[in-house]
């Protein structure tokens, strides 16, 4: 078999692009001053969007991975860029977010009448397009060390978000996530040194073509997933993750909960399915599903105990990012179909993307709402449904993708999971994706509830909140609603640049 | 796209295209007024389109509406219903400042109810069956009293639960199916031969009976319909709960039958027409006496399917969309008939209750009527075993029911200050009554194979009149037995659920204890060093 090497393609300076401009945009903010930074992270927001844009199109376009290798030298000594259907398809979603997140942000910005706000909203600014660099960084990244520092720098610039409005809680959950972070990156570094070590490389095309078992490639595997599982904040690691989420600004909120925790989600499954040889892909995949049920069924009981907003769609993040583990199993391929045929493959990739948008639209429904009334406390929002239609609307339609109602994404992702479920014949995990749906229900219908109820004491608004400020969280239900109509099978565009890899399935 | 496909795609979108309309504010300040005309295409469509007309709609909708026989006697019974319905509603509800959220729910209702008698792939039938089990929860709350609310609490839950079983129950049916989304005729023709058979059937059933309201789940159903504001309630009690019939009618393999299965079907419907019987004739409100006659003549619907079951006979679903059509005019006569009772005095109320006791009785089979037609073009199913007996029995336990409600009408009535009910309301009540003796009357030779004069012959007048009069004896008894009213609380076994509540919070809070324990700093280090050695461990092994 002739090794594969990493090639640049035409298009493939668009994936350096994705991950440099929102970095020459901080250091523009840092060169202009806090006065021009919404202006440049706006013009950010249109030029990093059309590039995530372009780079979907020539995918489709051209049908192959993009690749780029930087300044031309191959790996290990130099670095490749690499974005499959897979990676553009996070490209996409990630741009989406931030840009929604963004407007809503600077609408939000715009109605704070005290100055004493600007410090704040210049670290929004800058932290959130560190932000965009390091996941960009991540989803197209080909090297272990260089996805070390795109984690890094994405815990860096996450942690001050959770505490930009410094009161002492804030701070003290986001203390607990930096701290928690760090061990996770720990871990996740001495897994890359011992492959490093062993193998000289750690490109991971190159660790694919390997093929090799031995312990060293077990323990630095375990270890690796294990970090990375602590950044994910999946159950029974999830400590830092609701008062971290709860705890920060609105648009803060959306991102840490929508695209943050998929970070390390999408390395684990680059891991399993890319480095990792079969046998223990199958093992890994099975105890990671275990985790990811206990997850769902455990977390969606606690976000229904929950008495505030936040922390119940908080938990409800813990419990849905369960459905992203549970997808290892069902996801295993067999000799004809690689597991990125299968349907589990697009179920779990469109349930990433729908629970992004959804979760989004959730949080900055719920900062509109804590906006409007000072608080965030369910039982007291009796009737908040007529003060805010709008943000009553978006967190129905983004809560019809967590229940998995259709249409939406969050239905389609769950069908093509239990269908997958069905076909293995794996009631265990058919039976923890209905409850979870049942308890989402249950949970998003409590807010529902209180959002059509009518109080005998009319619930009054503290202060005006405008339509605009509404509609960003609308515009990202209805896409999460609209995912709802991709057809309920393997998906194409998620397979683009995969075939490559086929030989880590080879026996 | 003929015709014929256009009628039944604005069946289907036209009240959808209201409820968008309703966005606009102008619009929504007048949309219970044109609540009236939402279901007139599916009406038309249920008249004119001929049986087998199918529209298809390519990708992304990947939409299929197709019209048989039932499907069409059934929705055209639904759309008169909630046209009537909704000209009660807009004459009652012309001053209620949240008139507009009440139609958007109706709307939406309306527009599910109505397609999934006439969808015909499996992911539009999923979509639409919640559309309509999910809005209805509006319609239940609309009063905001607190009965209200802790129906719909219930209803939703159960709702939820349903939507689960039969999201599970489908994706098993369609799962090796090559198409993503089949058409529901062409799976459920697979269905005999595979290997999920029997878990399929039951998961069908049980998400079924949950809408239609068999026993034991048919808790939520005498909260929910009369919690309802009274053209809501004709419209839950009388169409909504077909939504479960059309269901099975749809899903079950009558042209291969099920023996196993219908034995089950047969048994749980007999008990639910008993039980809804027993204990609706313990109830002292008149719109829960109804709701607990509509979960008993469920349980009869219930028998008639699980006949066509055990016998492989798919001419069965014919008669049963025959029976639900006599159902859904006749129940829906009867909650409107509660609600122009109340506003009528005087002369005027002595023929009105002459009207609702013939509506009532015909529920028993009383001759001459749509139940009496029913009954008869149902009677040769059963045969002449125990079965047969039993159906009759029933009858006599329905006529008891309904002697039970017409006292219960005359007692509310007896103080009535003299006056007429407002003629918005009156109308439609008329129709919906005229709609309830000429509509199977003109069914009855298609469906049944008979001849009309065959139907006015003693002998087949005596069949339906003797379990009436042993109904009417029974209730000569039954009325004087002591402290029956009020015996058994409304949702009768919901209450023991409600015992448990204890027991689940006590589950929560474990839940909760855990879960603060994992968060603790010593206890998530220990379980990230214990799952890193846990992973690298296994891995080695395999390695």
């Amino acid at each position: 078999m002739t090794p594969l090497v990493h090639a640049t393609t035409p298009g493939g300076f668009l994936l350096v692009l994705a991950v440099i401009l929102p970095v020459c945009a901080v250091l523009a903010i840092l060169a202009c001053g806090p006065r021009s930074a919404a202006r440049i992270a706006l013009a950010t927001f249109a030029a990093g969007f059309a590039v995530a844009i372009a780079i979907a199109t020539e995918l489709v376009s051209s049908g192959k991975a993009l690749s780029y290798v930087v300044g031309a030298w191959q790996p290990p000594l130099g670095i490749a860029l690499r974005a499959d259907g897979l990676s553009g398809a996070m490209l996409v979603m990630t741009a989406l977010v931030v840009v929604a997140v963004g407007l809503f942000a600077h609408i939000q910005h715009g109605l704070q009448t005290d100055t004493g706000g600007g410090r704040a909203q210049t670290t929004f600014w800058v932290m959130l397009l560190a932000l965009w660099s390091a996941l960009n960084a991540v989803f197209v990244g080909e090297d272990l060390f260089n996805l070390y520092v795109a984690l890094e720098l994405l815990t860096f610039a996450a942690v001050p978000l959770v505490c930009l409005d410094g009161r002492a809680e804030t701070v003290t959950a986001a203390l607990r996530y930096l701290l928690f972070a760090l061990i996770g990156s720990l871990l996740y570094l001495l897994g890359a040194g011992l492959i490093y070590g062993q193998y000289g490389t750690l490109d991971l095309l190159a660790l694919a073509q390997l093929g090799r078992r031995d312990p060293a490639l077990a323990v630095a595997l375990a270890l690796m997933i294990v970090g990375l599982l602590a950044k994910a904040a999946l159950f029974p690691l999830h400590l830092w993750l609701p008062p971290a989420h709860a705890g920060a600004p609105a648009p803060a909120s959306a991102v840490l909960s929508a695209l943050v925790i998929k970070a390390p989600v999408f390395l684990i499954l680059r891991l399993v399915l890319d480095v990792a040889p079969p046998q223990a892909a199958a093992t890994a995949g099975q105890m990671l599903a275990v985790l990811g049920a206990a997850s769902i069924l455990f977390c969606s009981v606690m976000a229904l105990r929950q008495a505030r907003l936040k922390l119940m769609i908080a938990y409800s993040t813990v419990a849905q990012i369960g459905y992203l583990f549970i997808v290892f199993p069902l996801a295993a391929g067999s000799a004809d179909l690689p597991p990125w045929g299968t349907i589990a493959w697009t179920g779990g990739a469109l349930q990433l993307v729908s629970h992004a948008l959804a979760k989004a639209a959730m949080f900055l429904a719920a900062g509109v709402v804590a906006e409007a009334f000072g608080h965030d406390r369910i039982a007291d929002l009796g009737g908040f449904g007529r003060v805010l239609p709008i943000s009553a609307a978006a967190f129905g339609l983004a809560g019809l993708s967590l229940m998995g109602i259709p249409p939406s994404g969050g239905f389609v992702a769950k069908c093509l999971l239990l269908t997958a479920a069905v076909i293995q014949g794996n009631p265990w995990l058919a039976a923890t994706i209905l409850a979870g749906g049942v308890l989402a229900g249950a949970y998003v219908f409590r807010v529902i509830d209180k959002a059509l109820a009518v109080p005998t004491v009319p619930i009054v608004a503290r202060c005006a909140v405008p339509r605009r400020l509404e509609c960003a969280a609308l515009a990202l239900a209805i896409a999460a609603v609209l995912i709802g109509f991709v057809p309920l099978r393997p998906f194409g565009f998620l397979q683009i640049g995969r075939d490559g890899l086929n030989m880590a399935w080879a026996p | 796209m003929s015709g014929a496909g256009l009628l039944l795609a604005a069946a289907l979108f036209f009240p959808l295209v209201l409820v968008i309309c309703c966005l606009s504010a102008r619009f929504r300040a007048r949309a219970l007024a044109v609540v009236v005309i939402a279901p007139l295409p599916a009406l038309a469509a249920a008249v004119l389109v001929p049986e087998g007309r199918f529209a298809f709609f390519p990708a992304p909708f990947r939409l299929t509406l197709v019209l048989d026989q039932p499907g069409a006697i059934l929705l055209g019974g639904a759309a008169l219903l909630w046209s009537a319905a909704g000209a009660y509603a807009a004459s009652l509800m012309a001053r209620d400042p949240a008139a507009s959220r009440f139609a958007i729910w109706w709307l939406l209702t309306l527009a599910g109810s109505l397609g999934l008698f006439i969808v015909g792939d499996v992911v539009n039938f999923y979509l639409l069956f919640t559309l309509a089990s999910l809005s209805a929860y509006g319609l239940i709350i609309h009063e905001q009293s607190a009965s209200a609310h802790r129906a719909g609490v219930i209803y939703v839950g159960l709702a939820l639960l349903g939507e689960a079983l039969l999201l599970i129950a489908l994706v098993m049916l369609s799962a090796t199916h090559p198409d993503a989304n089949p058409q529901i005729r062409s799976v459920v023709a697979d269905l005999p031969a595979s290997a999920m058979r029997d878990g399929t059937l039951a998961l069908f059933i049980i998400g079924f009976a949950l809408k239609m309201g068999l026993v034991p789940l048919h808790v939520w159903l005498p909260l929910a319909h009369p919690a309802a504001p009274t053209p809501a309630s004709a419209v839950l009690s009388g169409v909504v709960v077909k939504a479960g019939v059309i269901g099975l009618i749809r899903f079950l393999p009558f042209e291969a039958g099920a023996p196993l299965w219908g034995s089950v079907l047969i048994g749980v419907g007999l008990v639910t027409a008993y039980y809804g019987v027993i204990v609706g004739i313990t109830q002292p409100r008149a719109k829960t006496v109804l709701a607990y006659s509509t979960v008993s003549q469920m349980g009869l619907l219930a028998v008639l399917l699980g006949i066509g079951l055990d016998t492989a006979d798919p001419a069965v679903t014919n008669l049963t969309a025959y029976y639900a059509v006599h159902h859904t005019l006749v129940k829906g006569a009867l909650f409107l008939g509660v609600g122009i009772l109340a506003t009528t005095g005087g002369r005027r109320l002595r023929l009105a209750l002459l009207l609702t006791a013939v509506l009532a009785l015909s529920l028993g089979g009383m001759p001459l009527t749509s139940g009496a037609l029913a009954k008869l073009a149902t009677k040769p199913l059963f045969g002449y075993g125990w079965l047969a007996g039993a159906m009759t029995l029933a009858g006599a336990g329905s006529t008891a029911l309904m002697l039970h409600f017409l006292l219960i009408l005359r007692r509310d009535t007896a103080g009535n200050p003299a006056g007429s009910p407002a003629l918005g309301q009156l109308l439609p009540w008329l129709v919906v009554v005229a709609a309830a003796f000429l509509i199977p009357w003109s069914l009855y030779p298609a469906v049944s194979g008979e001849t009309v004069p065959g139907l006015l012959q003693s002998e087949a007048l005596w069949k339906v009149t003797w379990p009436m009069l042993l109904g009417a004896v029974a209730m000569l008894f039954v009325h004087r037995l002591p402290q029956r009213l009020g015996a058994i609380p409304e949702g009768d076994i919901i209450v023991l659920a409600q015992a448990a509540q204890p027991l689940a919070r006590r589950f929560s809070d474990r839940i909760g204890g855990i879960d603060a324990h994992f968060r603790r700093w010593p206890v998530a280090g220990f379980v990230l060093i214990a799952l890193a050695i846990l992973f690298g461990g296994v891995l080695m092994l395999q390695a």
